[in-house]
C-alpha cells in the first residue's frame, strides 16, 4: 500500500498468512449463504435466542388500528409521561458494589448508566452492568419458589421456614456468596447466634481469599488490597487482569489507568505499564512491556522479582538468595531498575486466583518500594469472615457428607455447577435434610434443592453495601418484583423470623444505626446521590511481618492447564443473557462458546488448527473442547474458560444442538489444589466443532487503519499520525484543491452545505484510551434495542452491532505480537459512499451532519453496506420484531427491556450507528426550549457507547463549537482520518495510540514503531 | 357485400379510447382522494368509555387546555389526565351520573379508564409536543376547534405532507406563545406576525429526515 516501513497489522493467523481460506472469505461481501433465509430448522433455533428484540406496537397489518390510552388513576407525584426519571442505585457482584444511575420510562427502567458521584463509576460502567438491565427482563428467570421441584410460593416458603426453623439446635450450613451488605451481614450475625450449630461460609469460585491470606502473611491481619493507579508511574502486573469485566473493581482501576495516559501535547507524560501473562489479557494488549510465562511461573517471578529489588532498594533482604530461572531475565532487570528509580510511584499486582505466598511476596515489593499510602492501601473491611473460606467449604462439604449438617442454605451460589470437583459438593447434598437454595435461575444446585426460592433483581429490591474501595451505598429498586421472589436480605429474615419483613425497612434501620441526628434528610441524600460516604472501609496502618519468605515455587514443567472466568459471561451467572454470549470475546473475538486457547507452537506440536477438538486431561478427568489459537499465548500452556455447557438453566445458556453452541463445562476439571492452573495431558481427536468467531467479519482487508507510535517517537515528529507522514505524498485531490483554493481535497461529488444554525456533530475516539473492554458494544445495544442472532447467524456475518470493536495484531512475529484495539462505528461521512448509492434515498445526510437511516423508506438492496468502505452497515435478515411480538413466549416482559425513543427494525431493512439520534433530539428539544439556541451547550449530549465508556476514550459534540472537547480532540495533531485517500470526509475521526515502553527493552526490529 | 360493422363502429376506438383515460383519471383521482389520510382519517371518532365532552368544559365552562393536558409545554407526551384530574370536580359535582361510572370505579379499583386513541401518528415518526407549543404551534392547528367538538374527531389528515406544509413554511401558523391554548385565534396579518415569530424565536423546523424519523 505505501511505501513507508509500515508494521503489519492483522486480526487472524489466517489474514497473516493471506491464504485462500481468508481470501475466499474476504472476497464475498456477505459470507457465503448469508443471502439467504433458511427458514425451518433455523427459525426454530432462533426463538431459543433470547429475544431482546421486539416491537412495542402491535396489529400493524390493520389500517386503523384501535389503541388505547390508559393514564394513571392516581397519578405519581414525579412522573410526567414522555420525560425519562433517573434513579441512582448500584449493582453488586463479587461482594462489591458499583454506583449506577438507571434510566425509568415510566416506571419501566430500561438502561443502566454509571453514577457520576460514585468512585467504582465515576460515571461509567462495565458490560456485565449494562448487560444486568436484561438479566431482570429474562423470562427464564426463575418465577417462583419450587418445592422438591413442584411449584409454591414465597408464602408457603415463609410458612415452611417459621416451622422448620422453630428448632434453633438445627445444625445448618449457610453457604453464601460474597456480600457487602450491611444489614445482611448484620441477619448473618443473628442466624448465627439464633442458631447455636450454625456455620457460615462465604462460597465464590473466584473469590478474594488469595488476597485476604496473602496479606495476612505480609502484614498479620486480613486485609483486601486497593491500588490507586492516579499515583503511579509504573503498574506492574503479574498475571492480573484489573482493566477486564472479570475484576470487581475494574472500572475504578479503568479510569485510574487511562487516566495516567490522557496526552494531549508532546509535553504530556504517560504512566508505563509492565504485564507478565500467559495467556493474552486486555491489561496484557494494554500494556506498554509484556511478558509471556506460565501461570504457573509467576510464583517464581515475583520472587525473582522481589530477589532482585532486594539488591536496589532496602527491606527485601528475605528474598536475596532467590535464585531462579527469571533471576538474570532481562525483561525482569530492566523491570527491577524501573521500579527501583520510580519507588513510591508505583504499583505491583497480581492475579487473584495466584497462592497466598505470592500475594505476600508482591506485598513486600510494593511495602519496600513505599508504595503503601500512595498506590497501594490495605483496608480492613469489616464483613470478611475470620477464616480461609476456600478451606472453611472444604469442611462444610466433608461435614455434609458425615451426615453433620440438618440443613444447607445456599445464598445466591450455585455449587454444584461451580465448586471444585473433587469436593463432590452435589453427592454431599444427598446427606443433609433440607437443601435450600436461593438464586436467580432455576440452576444446577437448585434442582438437587428441597426447597429453590427465585432471588429478586438488584433493580427490584433494596439492598445496600461497599464499593471495594469502602464507598456506601444503598441498592434502591426502580420497580416492584417481576415475579413471586425475595432479596437475599428477605429470604435471611425468613428464615431466622419465619416472616420476610420489609426490605426498606431493614435496610433503612441499618442507614438509621449510622445517624444520630437528621437522618430522614441524610436517608434522601442517600437515595439522590447514590452513595453515602466514600471511606467506609479504614486503611489500616500496615507492618510487613519478619517472617515474610519467598513462595514456594510450583511451576508446571510440561503443559499446564489454566482455568479461569470468561469475559463474557464470568463463571456461568451471566450465561442466560444472549448479549453477553453474542459479545465477542476481547481478545479472541469468539461468541457463543468457550476454547481451548493455546500458542501457535504448541498448535503445532500437538498438530491441531482453530476448531479441532481436543481432549484435555487433568488427573484422569478429560474434557473435550475446540482448539483456537491465540498468537502471543505462551507455550505449552493451555488456557479455559468456565461458565458453558449448562443444561437446563434457561434459553440461552443451555447447550443448544441444533445450533451447536454453547460450550464444554470446564468445572470439572477444577480441583482445590489446582483452582488456577495444574498439569494436565492434551491430545488431539479426529473431530471438529464449529466456532462463531467474527475476527475477519467486516475486514477493512489491510488497508491503512491503524496508526500509532512510541512516546519518544511522537515527541520527535508529532505529526507521526498525519496522512503526508505514513504514506509519504499528500491526501489525493488536495494539490488540486490547492490550486482552487479549497481546504479539502476536491470531489466528484456535490458537497452538502450545512445551516449555519445547525450543530455539526462529530465523534473522536481515543486509541491510547481504549483497551478494547466492549462496553460501548452492549451499552449500543441496549440503547439501542439491538437484537441477539444466535450462533448459527453469527456465522454467516450477520451480528448486528452497531459498534464493533476490531482486535488487531501487530508484527510479524506470532509468537508474541502486540494487540490493538479500534472501535469502529458508523464513521457518518459527510460525502457518504453509501449515500450515492441507495436507489430510494432511504440514506440521506442530515443537516446537523449525521448520514441518517430512514427505515421506512428502505427497500432492503444493500447497496450501501456493499459501497461502505468501513462495513459498518448492517442488515436486518430476520423479522425479530414480529417473531417475538406474536410468535414468542413472554412478549410482554420482553417489550419491557425496550427503549421506547427508539424504533424496533424489521425484517429487510438496513440499520446502522445513528451517534443515538435519539439523545442528540432530546438535547436539541431541551436546549431549544430552555435557552432558545438550537446548539446544545458542549457535554449535554452523550452517546451510549461515550458514556459506558470507563476510559473516557470517546469524545462526541458539536464540531461549530471551538471550544467544544471533541473539536480540540480533532485539531490535536494525533488525529487522523481511517482510510482518508477516499475522501469521504468521515465525522467520526481517530486519535493515534501511543506506547512507552521501557527503552531498554525495546527491540531493534522495533525501531520504527508502528504507523 | 354486405357490411359486417355498421358505420357507428368507427368511432368504437376512439370511445375506448376516451373511456380508458377517462376511467384511469377517475381511478387515480379516487385512490388519491379516498386512499389518503385526508378522507381515510378526517372525521374519525371512536367512542369513548365516558362521553367527555370538550364542547361543554372548554366551551360553556372555560377550561384551559392545560387544566387536564398538563404536561405539553414539557413533555412530548400532552398527557392525557389522570383520573384524579377529573375527581378534582366531580368529586363533588355529578357525583352520581351514571355517565361517570367508570370515573369512579377507576377512582376505587386504581384501574387506567380506556381512552381510544383518536390522533394516532404513523408509526416510526416522533413527535414531541413541547418542542411545538414552546415556540408558537396552536393547540389547535393540529386539533381544530376541539372547543366545538362534542365527540372529539380527528381534524386534520396528520400525514407527512401536512407535517411538511408547516415545516417548510412556519410562518403561516405561527402565533405568539400566549395565544398557543387559545380556540377560534385569527389575525388579518398573519404572514407578518407569522415571520415576525419566526424570527424572533429563532424557529427552524427540520426538514431532513431524522428530525422525526429514528
Amino acid at each position: 500500500m505505501s511505501e513507508v516501513t509500515q508494521n503489519t497489522y492483522w486480526k487472524s493467523l489466517n489474514e497473516l498468512a493471506q491464504n485462500q481460506e481468508y481470501k475466499n472469505f474476504v472476497e464475498r461481501e456477505f459470507p457465503e449463504n448469508a443471502t439467504e433465509l433458511n427458514d425451518g430448522v433455523s427459525r426454530r433455533g432462533f426463538l431459543r435466542v433470547m429475544g431482546a428484540s421486539i416491537a412495542l406496537a402491535g396489529f400493524a397489518a390493520c389500517r386503523r388500528p384501535v389503541q388505547k390510552i390508559l393514564p394513571y388513576s392516581h397519578q405519581p407525584e414525579d412522573i410526567v409521561p414522555g420525560i425519562p426519571l433517573f434513579y441512582a442505585s448500584a449493582m453488586p457482584f463479587q461482594g462489591s458494589l458499583t454506583g449506577l444511575v438507571i434510566e425509568n420510562h415510566e416506571g419501566r427502567p430500561t438502561k443502566v448508566e454509571g453514577n457520576d458521584l460514585h468512585p467504582a463509576s465515576h460515571g461509567n460502567t462495565n458490560a456485565y452492568h449494562q448487560a444486568s438491565m436484561l438479566e431482570m427482563y429474562d423470562p427464564d428467570r426463575s418465577r417462583r419458589p419450587s418445592r422438591n421441584g413442584a411449584k409454591s410460593s414465597t408464602a408457603d416458603f415463609a410458612t415452611f421456614a417459621s416451622e422448620y426453623f422453630a428448632d434453633t439446635n438445627k445444625r445448618i450450613a449457610f453457604i453464601s456468596e460474597a456480600n457487602s451488605s450491611p444489614t445482611y451481614n448484620a441477619l448473618k450475625n443473628s442466624a448465627l447466634s439464633k442458631f447455636g450449630n450454625a456455620s457460615w461460609v462465604t462460597f465464590e469460585p473466584f473469590g478474594e481469599d488469595n488476597i485476604i491470606e496473602g496479606n495476612r502473611i505480609a502484614f498479620g491481619s486480613r486485609l483486601r488490597t486497593h491500588y490507586n493507579y492516579t499515583n503511579a508511574d509504573v503498574v506492574v502486573s503479574l498475571d492480573d487482569d484489573f482493566l477486564a469485566a472479570t475484576h470487581p473493581n475494574n472500572v475504578e482501576y479503568a479510569k485510574q489507568v487511562t487516566g495516567r495516559r490522557k496526552v494531549t501535547s508532546t509535553s504530556d507524560n504517560m504512566s508505563r505499564i509492565y504485564s507478565v501473562e500467559n495467556g493474552f489479557t486486555l491489561t496484557g494488549s494494554f500494556a506498554d512491556n509484556r511478558l509471556r510465562i506460565k501461570a504457573s511461573e509467576i510464583g517464581s517471578f515475583a520472587n525473582a522479582l522481589a530477589g532482585a529489588l532486594s539488591s536496589r532498594i532496602n527491606g527485601l533482604n528475605a528474598f536475596s538468595s532467590v535464585n531462579n530461572s527469571f533471576s538474570n531475565n532481562e525483561f525482569l532487570t530492566a523491570l527491577a531498575d524501573d521500579l527501583a528509580s520510580n519507588a513510591g510511584r508505583t504499583a505491583v499486582s497480581i492475579g487473584l486466583d495466584h497462592s497466598a505466598e505470592a500475594h505476600a511476596v508482591v506485598a513486600a515489593i510494593n511495602y519496600a518500594l513505599g508504595n503503601t499510602g500512595s498506590t497501594v492501601s490495605y483496608l480492613e473491611v469489616p464483613h470478611f469472615d475470620n477464616q480461609n473460606n476456600m478451606e472453611a467449604f472444604a469442611d462444610v462439604v466433608s461435614g455434609m457428607k458425615a451426615g453433620n449438617f440438618d440443613a444447607v442454605v445456599l445464598i445466591g451460589t450455585n455449587p454444584v455447577f461451580t465448586a471444585p470437583a473433587n469436593l463432590d459438593f452435589s453427592g454431599a447434598l444427598a446427606n443433609v435434610e433440607e437443601v435450600i437454595q436461593l438464586s436467580s435461575y432455576s440452576d444446577e444446585t437448585s434442582k438437587k434443592a428441597s426447597w429453590h426460592v427465585g432471588r429478586s433483581h438488584y433493580l427490584e429490591s433494596w439492598g445496600d453495601g461497599f464499593s471495594y474501595g469502602g464507598a456506601r451505598s444503598v441498592i434502591q429498586p426502580q420497580i416492584q418484583p417481576l415475579h413471586d421472589s425475595l432479596s437475599e436480605i428477605e429470604f435471611l429474615s425468613t428464615i431466622i423470623n419465619g416472616a420476610k419483613g420489609s426490605g426498606y425497612e431493614l435496610v433503612q434501620n441499618t442507614f438509621n444505626g449510622y445517624y444520630r441526628t437528621g437522618f430522614n434528610n441524610k436517608w434522601k441524600d442517600i437515595l439522590h446521590d447514590g452513595i453515602d460516604i466514600t471511606d467506609g472501609f479504614n486503611a489500616a496502618r500496615v507492618r510487613l511481618s519478619n517472617s515474610i519468605a519467598p513462595a514456594s515455587e510450583s511451576a508446571v514443567s510440561g503443559i499446564e492447564v489454566v482455568i479461569r472466568p470468561d469475559a463474557s459471561i464470568y463463571d456461568g451467572r451471566f450465561a442466560n443473557l444472549g448479549w453477553l454470549q453474542e459479545l465477542p470475546d476481547p481478545m479472541t473475538k469468539i461468541t457463543w462458546d468457550n476454547v481451548a486457547l493455546m500458542s501457535p507452537n504448541t498448535a503445532e506440536q500437538l498438530g491441531v488448527k482453530n476448531e479441532d477438538v481436543v481432549s484435555v486431561t487433568i488427573n484422569g478427568t478429560s474434557i473435550e473442547i475446540a482448539a483456537w489459537i491465540q498468537p502471543g499465548h505462551v507455550d505449552n500452556s493451555i488456557s479455559l474458560t468456565v461458565g458453558y455447557g449448562r443444561e437446563g438453566i434457561g434459553r440461552v445458556a443451555d447447550y443448544d444442538n441444533e445450533q451447536k453452541a454453547g460450550g464444554i463445562n470446564v468445572y470439572p476439571l477444577r480441583s482445590t489444589s489446582g483452582m488456577l492452573f495444574n498439569s494436565g495431558t492434551i491430545s488431539a481427536s479426529n473431530s471438529t466443532y464449529a466456532i462463531a468467531c467474527v475476527q475477519d467479519h467486516h475486514s477493512l482487508e489491510g488497508r491503512d487503519m491503524y496508526r500509532q507510535a512510541s512516546l519518544s517517537k511522537y515527541r520527535e515528529t508529532p505529526d507521526f499520525a498525519s496522512f503526508a507522514y505514513v504514506h509519504k505524498y499528500e491526501v489525493p485531490g488536495m494539490k488540486e484543491a490547492e490550486e482552487m483554493d479549497e481546504d479539502a481535497p476536491i470531489s466528484l461529488f456535490d458537497e452538502q452545505t450545512y445551516p449555519a444554525d445547525e450543530p455539526q456533530w462529530g465523534m473522536a475516539i481515543d486509541l491510547n484510551s481504549c483497551f478494547g473492554c466492549g462496553v460501548c458494544v452492549i451499552a449500543c445495544q441496549s440503547e439501542n434495542n439491538i437484537p441477539v442472532i444466535g450462533k448459527t447467524e453469527v456465522n454467516r456475518g450477520r451480528e448486528m452491532h452497531w459498534i464493533r470493536n476490531d482486535r488487531y495484531y501487530v508484527g510479524d512475529d506470532t509468537g508474541s505480537p502486540q494487540a490493538v484495539h479500534q472501535p469502529v462505528p458508523c464513521m457518518h461521512c459527510e460525502l457518504a459512499p453509501c449515500e450515492q448509492v441507495c436507489p430510494v434515498a432511504a440514506t440521506t445526510h442530515s443537516d446537523d451532519g449525521m448520514n441518517q437511516m430512514t427505515y421506512n423508506r428502505c427497500i432492503g438492496t444493500r447497496y450501501c453496506a456493499n459501497n461502505c468502505p468501513f462495513k459498518v452497515r448492517r442488515f436486518n435478515f430476520f423479522n425479530y420484531p414480529k417473531e417475538y411480538l406474536t410468535t414468542g413466549e413472554d412478549p410482554d416482559i420482553i417489550q419491557m427491556a425496550m427503549n421506547p425513543e427508539v424504533t424496533v427494525r424489521f425484517r429487510g431493512v438496513m440499520e446502522k450507528c445513528t451517534y443515538c439520534v435519539q439523545r442528540v433530539n432530546r438535547a436539541k428539544i431541551n436546549t431549544k426550549i430552555e435557552t432558545g439556541s438550537p446548539k446544545p451547550a458542549d457535554g449535554t449530549v452523550k452517546t451510549a457507547c461515550q458514556q459506558a465508556c470507563p476510559a473516557d476514550a470517546i469524545y462526541f459534540g458539536d464540531l461549530t463549537d471551538n471550544n467544544s472537547v471533541v473539536s480540540q480532540m480533532k485539531h490535536n495533531e494525533r488525529n487522523y482520518l481511517m482510510l482518508e485517500e477516499l475522501n469521504v470526509r468521515p465525522r467520526t475521526s481517530y486519535m493515534a495510540k501511543l506506547s512507552n515502553p521501557n527503552p531498554v527493552l525495546v527491540k531493534e526490529t522495533n525501531q520504527e514503531p508502528a504507523h | 357485400m354486405a357490411q359486417i360493422f355498421p358505420k357507428w363502429t368507427n368511432q368504437v376506438p376512439r370511445k375506448i379510447l376516451i373511456g380508458l383515460i377517462v376511467t384511469a383519471n377517475v381511478v387515480i383521482l379516487g385512490i388519491w382522494y379516498f386512499f389518503s389520510p385526508k378522507y381515510t382519517d378526517v372525521g374519525y371518532a371512536p367512542i369513548q368509555p365516558v362521553p367527555y365532552s370538550h364542547k361543554l368544559h372548554v366551551d360553556k365552562l372555560g377550561l384551559d387546555c392545560q387544566y387536564c393536558h398538563t404536561s405539553v409545554f414539557d413533555s412530548k407526551q400532552a398527557n392525557v389526565p389522570a383520573t384524579q384530574t377529573c375527581m378534582n370536580c366531580h368529586g363533588q359535582i355529578k357525583t352520581d351520573s351514571e355517565k361517570l361510572a367508570p370515573i369512579r370505579e377507576s377512582w376505587e379499583t386504581g384501574k387506567a379508564v380506556e381512552w381510544v386513541r383518536v390522533n394516532n401518528l404513523a408509526d416510526y415518526a416522533y413527535f414531541n409536543h413541547a418542542a411545538h407549543v414552546n415556540v408558537g404551534v396552536g393547540c389547535e392547528s393540529c386539533h381544530g376547534r376541539i372547543d366545538k367538538m362534542e365527540v372529539v374527531y380527528q381534524a386534520e389528515p396528520l400525514s407527512m405532507g401536512w407535517c411538511l406544509d408547516c415545516h417548510r413554511a412556519p410562518e403561516k401558523f405561527l402565533r405568539p406563545v400566549e395565544e398557543v391554548t387559545t380556540m377560534g385565534y385569527k389575525v388579518d396579518d398573519q404572514m407578518l406576525i407569522g415571520s415576525e415569530l419566526v424570527k424572533k424565536n429563532n424557529v427552524s423546523p427540520p426538514q431532513y429526515c431524522q428530525g422525526c424519523h429514528y
